[in-house]
């Protein structure tokens, strides 16, 4: 496994070469954030709780929400599509490494990059410029693990998406349609509170919840008990172990299809 | 019991026949005619610790598929590949372990990242402890001067910088076995020279395997000691590298740009040369690109000299090049009996 960490750090470092990328995010999740506000402000102007969430609950859910959008945000589909569309594969093939290991390790450190220079910041800007209030219980302290959680369950979509360069010329519209899904039927955009119960009841068995609503509800509500808690944290574990095996599985079979450009 | 062993071996690919226009290409979308390419079509040969091998061959004659085969990236369609003993594609970890490779025409180093940061992944990811790293980090840095360019971002390299990185780098781990592919490709001369007389170092210090593939015959001459020539998928050639290049090292091409020409020129060229040197000239005349003529001539039968001046003296020429056989007429000459 250690072999996998230098290449988390590489990718760290690469993230502070394109140091400027960073600042253009924070401006543009800053507007993000005030329109979000004053939207949602203006919902709430008739009534204090809407489908059991108060405005600061709905405003910390999505304003966390786009922050942990942008720390997700690793463009792994592309990277991955493009080594393969390219033949750049065939560098990795030949190291001693395995594939889905080495992909998730570079991804972490984009990851890590992001959480420093995109994520505290817009976490900070929601503290000071908003006025969002933190409500201090359990749940906090296991925010963390939710959301290397939703990291896994994360990178084995990305990752999958990108194995797709196996089989097609372009991975635009696959990329695209994935983030739309991802984002609406995650949490990212709207609270799933806010949805029909009859879709609620749909989106609990897909993967996508475990992203963001799973470990956003533990900041929203971080006071309940384990009995809320270990069942959601349970559903996330099984879902990133199902997603890496699946995505595992899928790679073995796609190798075989390889054909490098070239003879 | 070699290092490489290769019996018989065949690589097929199938491809889609892609019909013409917008209506064809919805057409492929639903239905497609295969055509089944031999890329490497049977071949056999067996490789020893220590030796220098160059596989050439004309552009898609299946080198780097075959090179791609012994790395383990792709699976033989028959036949049977062992390097070192073990089948390359199914212990691909373990296999990667004892090879390195380059490949021409990408990099395997992080091209954000400033030179050394690569070389330090690469020994993690090789296991290499430090002791061994720093005494190979010293010998590379007397061989190439690479402690100017440690702190450099792999992208402003110059291609030559990063062909030497590249090469350096793919022997860090001490590997059985180096495939070159392409390594001279784009370079000019004097960084080609520097390239050969590491790979040539490499080789002699640690007795590394090097299995190079290239269309330029100067490498082979350098460096191989034995050659293997591929075309289409099968081979043609493997033996001594001496006896290749006192044959094709006696050959030159002259390149000409004629004055006023016309369908009847090569003829005439033809017709003068056979009339001024006899018919056991060793030349022969071809039209390449628009307006170049290509006259290729043995020198141990006729001197580059002589033939030069008989035609400035025949013809209205306004450019001359003077270059070394290319690899396609090498194939060609060979097939024509060259080597038998």
């Amino acid at each position: 496994m250690s072999k996998y960490f230098p290449v988390a750090r590489a990718t760290y470092m690469i993230g502070l070469v394109y140091r400027f990328g960073f600042l253009f995010a924070i401006v543009g999740n800053f507007v993000y954030l005030g329109v979000a506000y004053y939207l949602w402000k203006s919902i709430y102007h008739y009534s204090d709780t809407i489908r059991g969430l108060t405005f600061n609950e709905t405003f910390l859910y999505i304003g966390l929400g786009s922050a942990i959008f942008i720390l997700l945000k690793t463009y792994a589909d592309w990277i991955i599509h493009y080594e393969i569309r390219e033949g750049a594969i065939a560098m990795y093939l030949t190291k001693p490494i395995d594939f889905q290991l080495y992909a998730l390790f570079a991804n972490l450190g984009s990851l890590l990059m992001n959480l420093t220079a995109i994520t505290i910041p817009t976490a900070l800007i929601m503290i000071f410029v908003f006025k969002v209030k933190f409500v201090i219980g359990p749940g906090l302290f296991l925010f963390p693990f939710s959301l290397l959680l939703a990291f896994l369950v994360s990178f084995s979509i990305d990752y999958f998406i990108g194995l797709l360069g196996f089989y097609s010329e372009s991975v635009w519209g696959l990329s695209t349609t994935k983030e739309i899904i991802v984002t609406v039927f995650s949490g990212a955009l709207i609270p799933l509170q806010f949805f029909p119960e009859a879709i609620q009841k749909v989106l609990f068995w897909l993967p996508f919840q475990a992203i963001y609503h799973t470990p956003l509800m533990m900041i929203t509500r971080p006071n309940q008990g384990w009995d809320v808690f270990l069942p959601m944290l349970l559903v996330q574990l099984a879902w990133a172990v199902i997603l890496f095996v699946l995505a595992r599985l899928f790679f073995n079979q796609a190798i075989k299809v390889l054909r490098i450009a070239g003879g | 019991m070699s290092l490489i062993h290769i019996q018989n071996l065949s690589k097929h690919f199938k491809i889609l026949n892609r019909r013409e226009g917008i209506g064809g290409a919805f057409r492929d979308l639903f239905s497609g005619s295969y055509r089944t390419v031999e890329a490497v079509a049977g071949i056999s040969f067996d490789i020893e610790a220590g030796e220098i091998v160059g596989y050439i061959g004309p552009n898609g004659a299946g080198k780097s598929t075959t090179i791609k085969m012994m790395t383990g990236i792709l699976k033989p369609t028959d036949g049977i590949i062992q390097v070192n003993g073990l089948a390359p594609y199914d212990n691909r970890i373990r296999q990667a372990q004892i090879m390195g490779v380059v490949f021409g025409q990408r990099t395997q180093l992080w091209w954000d990242l400033p030179v050394i940061e690569s070389f330090k992944i690469l020994k993690e990811i090789y296991k290499v402890d430090q002791k061994m790293f720093d005494r190979h980090m010293n010998m590379f840095n007397d061989l190439v001067g690479l402690k100017e360019l440690y702190s450099q971002q792999v992208r402003t390299l110059s291609l030559g910088q990063r062909m030497l990185c590249d090469i350096t780098a793919s022997f860090l781990h001490n590997p059985e076995v180096v495939f070159l592919d392409e390594p001279t490709i784009g370079l000019d001369i004097s960084v080609k020279a520097k390239i050969r007389s590491i790979i040539q170092e490499l080789n002699r210090e640690r007795n590394t395997t090097i299995i190079l593939t290239t269309h330029d015959l100067g490498d082979v001459e350098a460096l191989c000691n034995r050659i293997i020539i591929i075309d289409k998928g099968k081979i043609l050639y493997d033996g001594e590298a001496k006896q290749v290049n006192t044959l094709f090292g006696a050959y030159r091409t002259l390149k000409l740009q004629i004055n006023d020409f016309n369908e009847t020129t090569l003829q005439t060229l033809k017709d003068k040369l056979t009339g001024r040197f006899g018919a056991e000239h060793g030349i022969t005349v071809a039209e390449t690109e628009e307006s170049w003529t290509d006259v290729t001539i043995d020198q141990e039968r006729t001197p580059l000299s002589d033939v030069l001046s008989f035609v400035m003296s025949k013809f209205k020429v306004f450019d001359v090049r003077i270059v070394e056989i290319s690899m396609e007429n090498v194939v060609r000459k060979v097939y024509d009996g060259a080597l038998v």
